[in-house]
């Protein structure tokens, strides 16, 4: 029951319900439980609340973390920091690049 | 390419930074042994739908043998009491119509080897009383309203399923004959108990929590603080992607190494954040009271439920019953208290995949998709992931 799922948000019904859209048109009403939602938001949806708004932004900031990490690690397990992050920093930036 | 897409080719499907995470927690772990004295890296989750990541994507076997991963006690259907279905069943049985996830629909009471009685609420259902099945509290409400029989929800969950409620609660649109039967819990002084039983036992200690990313999406990050400061055990709140759990762990041995445990790290900051969703909050707290909660083979944990408040009385579909002190709710011969509590795997229970299957649980941990028997039955039972589990000790 901790399972959520990304959406994106169709339309705004009322103060407390929203459609959203879960993948292949599969339509839902769903509670909204963030504030300032908008139309064509993404979210993540659990057992029929909305529970957070996804970003870009903040995915690309996940991946820096992530990325922080293993440069401390390496730095701590005597590697170049640098050269740890280079074997998958392209395949990240690829994924992550809005020009395809 | 879509949001949801790209996240799904970064944290699940992105192999270079599968293997390089692997690779430097292989490397990082000798050293961490060295520096703790630890014989072995006990790391707890508190979320099946972690559980079900780390099975389903076989991260155990990628982990060193010192590290093991054991599942704490994630998920809300594993730990509803016999009692709150049982009550249920009556009320059902009485001529309310009652509204239930698919999960608590199956959740079959301690009473469920008995002849004679009404083992679970697909059970009343099959003799007649009127049990629904639906998606959300939104759901129910919507379909009440097409008649005025008196109902009742079973509000079964944690911190992630309280705001579905108290978003509609707070709105007071719910329909007059929709009452509430609040079985929710509170995942934070759960880990703490599960933590203080590995103490209590004398068993490895736990040296690492990974916390549950959407709970933390409504209550925060911080709310795991408890963990480095009291404790002074790393806590980081991960996604559910396998890069996201591996990182979970990277960062736990990096803390271990450091001896730096201040605060919970939040690696799943796509989602969460450190003080979570304050609009959710707010909600709850006009809604709901914090309540001594039932946990099913455990027993009572102080302050680990929510009810509705006064406010909220006439709703209130707990004042219907009478409440009784919680007895052992487990069928003959069910492990899922240990299990639970991290204290052993399903494997061990010499009911797995004999007396109970997904398809016929016989005890609770064999019901929901997030109940660790149940990931294990589906995919934890390959040769190659059975044969890296550790005695649990
Ligand atoms: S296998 Fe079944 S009976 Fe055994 S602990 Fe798990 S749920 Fe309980």
């Amino acid at each position: 029951m901790c399972w959520a799922v990304p959406a994106k948000v169709v339309s705004i019904d009322s103060d407390v319900i929203a459609t959203v859209d879960l993948g292949q048109n599969t339509l839902k009403k769903v509670a909204i439980g963030v504030d300032n939602l908008k139309v064509g938001d993404y979210v993540m949806v659990h057992a029929g609340v909305i529970i957070a708004k996804l970003s870009k932004e903040e995915v690309m900031e996940n991946v820096k973390f992530i990325e922080e990490q293993i440069r401390e690690v390496a730095e701590m397990i005597g590697e170049d920091p640098n050269e740890a992050i280079k074997d998958f920093e392209k395949s990240v930036y690829s994924i992550l690049s809005d020009e395809k | 390419m879509d949001l949801p897409k790209e996240i799904e080719l970064l944290f699940r499907e992105n192999l270079p930074l599968a293997k390089k995470i692997a690779k430097e927690i292989e490397r990082l772990t000798p050293l961490v042994l060295r520096k703790t004295g630890l014989e072995k890296i006990k790391i707890m989750n508190f979320c099946g739908s972690h559980e079900w990541t780390t099975t389903h994507y076989g991260i155990r076997a990628v982990l060193p043998p010192e590290i093991e991963l054991i599942p704490g006690p994630g998920c809300p259907v594993c730990v509803t009491p016999s009692s709150d279905i049982e009550n249920l069943i009556n009320l059902a049985m009485e001529g309310y119509r009652i509204y239930v996830f698919g999960d608590g629909f199956k959740l079959p009471t301690v009473n469920h080897y008995k002849t004679g009685q009404i083992s679970s609420l697909s059970h009343a259902r099959a003799l007649g009383a009127d049990v629904r099945i639906v998606y959300s509290f939104a759901d129910a409400i919507e379909d009440v309203k097409k008649d005025g029989k008196k109902s009742i929800f079973f509000g079964m969950g944690f911190e992630t399923t309280a705001p579905s409620y108290a978003v509609l609660f707070a709105t007071q649109k719910i329909p007059k004959n929709l009452m509430f039967y609040s079985s929710i819990k509170l995942t934070a002084p759960a880990a703490e108990y599960a933590v203080q039983v590995h103490k209590e036992k004398k068993r490895v200690p736990v040296s690492g929590v990974i916390g549950p990313g959407h709970v933390s999406t409504i209550i925060g990050a911080m709310s795991w603080d408890f963990f480095p400061e009291k404790y002074g055990i790393p806590a980081v709140v991960s996604g559910f992607e396998p890069i996201d759990v591996l990182t979970g762990v990277m960062i736990i041995l990096k803390n271990l190494y450091t001896g730096n445990i201040t605060f919970t790290d939040l690696e799943y900051i796509r989602v969460a954040k450190r003080e979570g969703n304050l609009f959710a909050k707010a909600k709850i707290n006009d809604v709901f009271d914090v309540v001594d909660a039932i946990w099913r083979g455990i027993g009572t944990i102080p302050k680990s439920g929510l009810d509705l408040n006064d406010k909220f009385k006439e709703y209130n579909a707990r004042l219907l019953v009478n409440e009784k002190p919680w007895d052992y709710d487990l069928p003959p011969g069910c492990r899922c208290n240990e299990v639970t509590l991290g204290l052993a795997y399903p494997t061990d229970c010499p009911l797995f995949m004999k007396a109970c299957t997904p398809a016929r649980p016989w005890g609770p941990c064999m019901v929901s998709m997030e109940g660790a028997c149940a990931v294990w039955a589906r995919f934890g039972s390959s040769e190659r992931v059975l044969s890296i589990v550790k005695e649990v000790r």
